[in-house]
């Protein structure tokens, strides 16, 4: 479009308004960069001989990919597909918005769907259905919220008083990562033992190469695994360096310790990494969530995630984003639905894309929201971090609705955080790591970030930390060390966590852990909406929580 | 080629747990026994197993959840495996998650059950060995027979053979 040669004054202004910073691309069918509703898209068919899929949207058996045949064998309900293939599409999307159609009556229709049929039923609907549908179609009555705690310098003290804050503030689960990947085992020490000393039950994670993480899972370090990635082509499946099968039998052997799972995967991912077969990024991403279902995954955290700068950029990205949330509570999984992610400079933008979880609700809106401040989120900052948190919970306040946090006072926060890194100062104490100094306590208890706390000496926790694995150190260690050191309630709580291991019971579909250890999942807490005044609603005792912000001024004591 | 039918294998699995002894530990045949007469788990009346179902459970070790405390873990009577799923447990699991409705979880949870046999070590190095590119055939084959003759694990060696038939048709074995 021409710029004439004086300058209009108002588009000066808009030039320079945050969202004209944003990335923003056309479409291009050809090589997948498109979300949705792609002409090249393959189109919907399935044939089935002798209890086989031998067609898939289009394609012989013989020509499958891993992907597909994975897919087709796995994930595809044979007896109901021929039927649910001959619906009507547009029937099909009426049915998953109508509150009238029980969810369960849905479900048994997307078993039998291909990915190019779910995406055909997709391209009738506009985002207001899509949130009516998760509304109905998330398997666990009441949402939730994850948190991300991590830091620029992995600083274990730091980590402990972030994870503490977030387990307090409200989030079912804590996320860490690393910046140095041998820093790994202090991060999962270090969250957990501040998430536990938080809230007991919180559910934390460490997110590190595949085997990595397993070997920390194993040793009770961490309670579950998200970042077991999937892909939706064979080649960028093969360049993650594993196929349907190894992940599938990764799946089971996080199982098989009692530590629950859930797969990670994302629109964009196949076109960034240039493979997408020209196939739009939904259509790709479907097959990722049925790779998940065939797997016997009980979830999944989609929403684009590290990729949201994709879909971001390009015509209903946004739209997609949620789509393929949906796709994941339909065919019945625990669905973590992203926002996670720093994708856009514009504050409405960031608000907008979150409202489309946020509303309707899902199992983990944010996978999570940053627990740190921007600078220091090592997944390179989430779409809300912790400045935004006093937005976030007005806007639970405005709009009366779960996001899954409650307003705090700053001193319950400076106490919880302080306790925190006491508890972990006693652990690296009690097992002869490199000590944490009492100024290292004070300075992580006021933090707002690692700018705020003094430098360890990084080779000697490096050591220490690989110390911690060649010892075999596991949570049973660290049960010992904080009730050697008079830390009891936090040592039952991790005890407890190891305990979820003994039942299983949080390996069930959407599962998460109270305070006092009880397990809700989709099991013995589904999801029952089936219209207004149906399903997750804030009892009493929850609003009156949610409405009582500190910084609400009390009308009968102004002017006085 | 090679097809998995996941109801048969199922089926199967179903059946040998339903007829005795699991393979892996002794505290196993007074669990089999229990499972037995309590016939298949309601999902909504026994669970969450701790909290509806806690006589059905117990560690690797043969522990029960409520010894497991604190004070036991002080007075070193708690050991790791004291706070390892066992495979009865994963298979209940499993009977659960097929009652309401899903199925592929409860095979997972059924492949769990078998792999729970398998040590931490090997059990990294079976995975590592799945990726793409990194077995012959000969050596995912061999890795199918010791999960069935070393582990009892019938539907993971199945699951693996399949894995061995689909890379060298895609090409996904190490070349030698």
């Amino acid at each position: 479009m021409a710029v004439p040669k004086k300058r209009s004054k108002r588009f000066e202004v808009l030039e320079q308004r945050p969202v004209n910073l944003d990335g923003l691309v056309s479409e291009w069918p050809e090589e997948g960069l498109i979300a949705m509703e792609n002409p090249f898209d393959p189109k919907p068919s399935i044939r089935i001989a002798a209890g086989k899929v031998v067609e898939l949207d289009g394609k012989p058996r013989e020509q499958f990919d891993v992907v597909e045949q994975f897919i087709a064998d796995y994930a595809i309900d044979t007896a109901s597909a021929e039927q649910s293939m001959t619906m009507d599409s547009r029937e099909i999307a009426c049915r998953w918005v109508d509150f009238n159609v029980p969810r369960e009556e849905v479900i048994q229709i997307f078993r039998g769907l291909t990915p190019g049929k779910i995406l055909d039923v997709l391209s009738h609907m506009n985002v207001l259905e899509m949130m009516m549908a998760m509304t109905k179609m998330r398997s666990r009555k009441v949402p939730g919220n994850q948190a991300h705690a991590t830091n620029l310098r992995d600083n274990p003290v730091l980590l402990a008083a972030d994870s503490a804050e977030a387990a307090f503030r409200g989030f079912m689960e804590i996320e860490t990562t690393v910046g140095i990947s041998r820093y790994a085992p202090f991060n999962a020490l270090s969250i957990l033992v501040g998430s536990q000393t938080g809230r007991g039950g919180v559910l934390t994670q460490d997110a590190l190469e595949e085997s990595v993480e397993l070997a920390l899972g194993m040793r009770g370090l961490t309670a579950y695994a998200e970042t077991v990635s999937v892909y939706g082509t064979e080649k960028v499946f093969v360049d993650g360096d594993d196929t349907p099968w190894s992940k599938a039998f990764l799946a089971s052997a996080y199982a098989s310790r009692g530590i629950k799972i859930r797969y990670t995967s994302g629109t964009g991912s196949e076109v960034q990494m240039g493979y997408a077969e020209s196939k739009s990024m939904l259509y790709l991403e479907t097959r990722c969530v049925m790779v998940t279902r065939g797997a016997g995954v009980q979830g999944l955290q989609n929403g684009s995630i590290s990729c949201i700068g994709v879909p971001g950029a390009v015509p209903s990205g946004i739209r997609a984003v949620l789509a393929e949330n949906l796709i994941s509570v339909t065919l019945d999984l625990e669905v973590a639905s992203g926002n996670d992610q720093t994708f856009s400079h514009s504050d409405i933008r960031r608000t907008a894309r979150m409202l489309m979880q946020m509303i309707p609700g899902t199992d983990l809106i944010f996978s999570g929201f940053g627990g740190v401040p921007n600078y220091d989120n090592m997944f390179a900052g989430s779409n809300f971090d912790i400045e935004d948190m006093d937005d976030y919970l007005v806007l639970q306040r405005d709009l009366k609705l779960e996001g899954g946090v409650r307003p705090v006072s700053e001193g319950d926060v400076v106490a919880i955080r302080n306790k925190a890194a006491r508890a972990l100062q006693a652990v690296f104490a009690e097992l002869g790591f490199p000590p944490i100094s009492d100024d290292e306590v004070e300075a992580a208890t006021f933090a707002h970030g690692s700018k705020d706390v003094p430098e360890r000496r990084v080779t000697d926790d490096l050591k220490a930390a690989q110390d911690l694995m060649k010892r075999g150190i596991t949570g049973l260690d660290v049960v010992k060390a904080l009730a050697k050191r008079g830390f009891d309630d936090i040592a039952r709580n991790i005890l407890g966590m190891l305990k979820l291991r003994i039942s299983g019971d949080y390996l069930q579909t959407a599962a998460w852990v109270d305070a006092d250890f009880r397990v809700w999942s989709a099991v013995n807490d589904p999801n029952d909406y089936h219209g207004p005044g149906t399903g997750y609603r804030l009892s009493e005792e929850r609003w009156k929580l949610l409405k009582e912000i500190p910084q609400a001024k009390r009308p009968e004591l102004i002017g006085e | 080629m090679k097809e998995l039918d996941i109801d048969k294998i199922v089926r199967e699995v179903i059946r040998q747990i339903g007829e005795g002894t699991p393979p892996q530990a002794k505290s196993e045949t007074a669990y089999a026994s229990a499972a037995k007469s309590a016939d298949r788990l309601d999902p909504k009346k026994d669970y969450p197993l701790a909290e509806k179902r806690p006589e059905l459970l117990h560690t690797a070790t043969g522990k029960r959840m409520e010894d497991v405390t604190l004070e036991a873990v002080m007075a070193g009577k708690v050991e790791p495996l004291d706070v390892r799923i066992t495979p009865e447990t994963l298979r209940m699991q499993a009977e659960i998650a097929e009652g309401v409705g899903r199925k592929q979880l409860g095979f997972n949870l059924r492949r769990a059950a078998e792999l729970s046999a398998v040590p931490d070590e090997r059990l990294l190095e079976m995975y590592n060995a799945l990726r793409p590119h990194r077995s012959t055939k000969l050596e995912l084959l061999a890795m199918a027979e010791e999960l069935e003759t070393k582990y009892k694990a019938k539907i993971c060696s199945a699951f693996v053979q399949e894995a061995a038939e689909v890379y060298e048709r895609r090409g996904l074995l190490r070349s030698e």
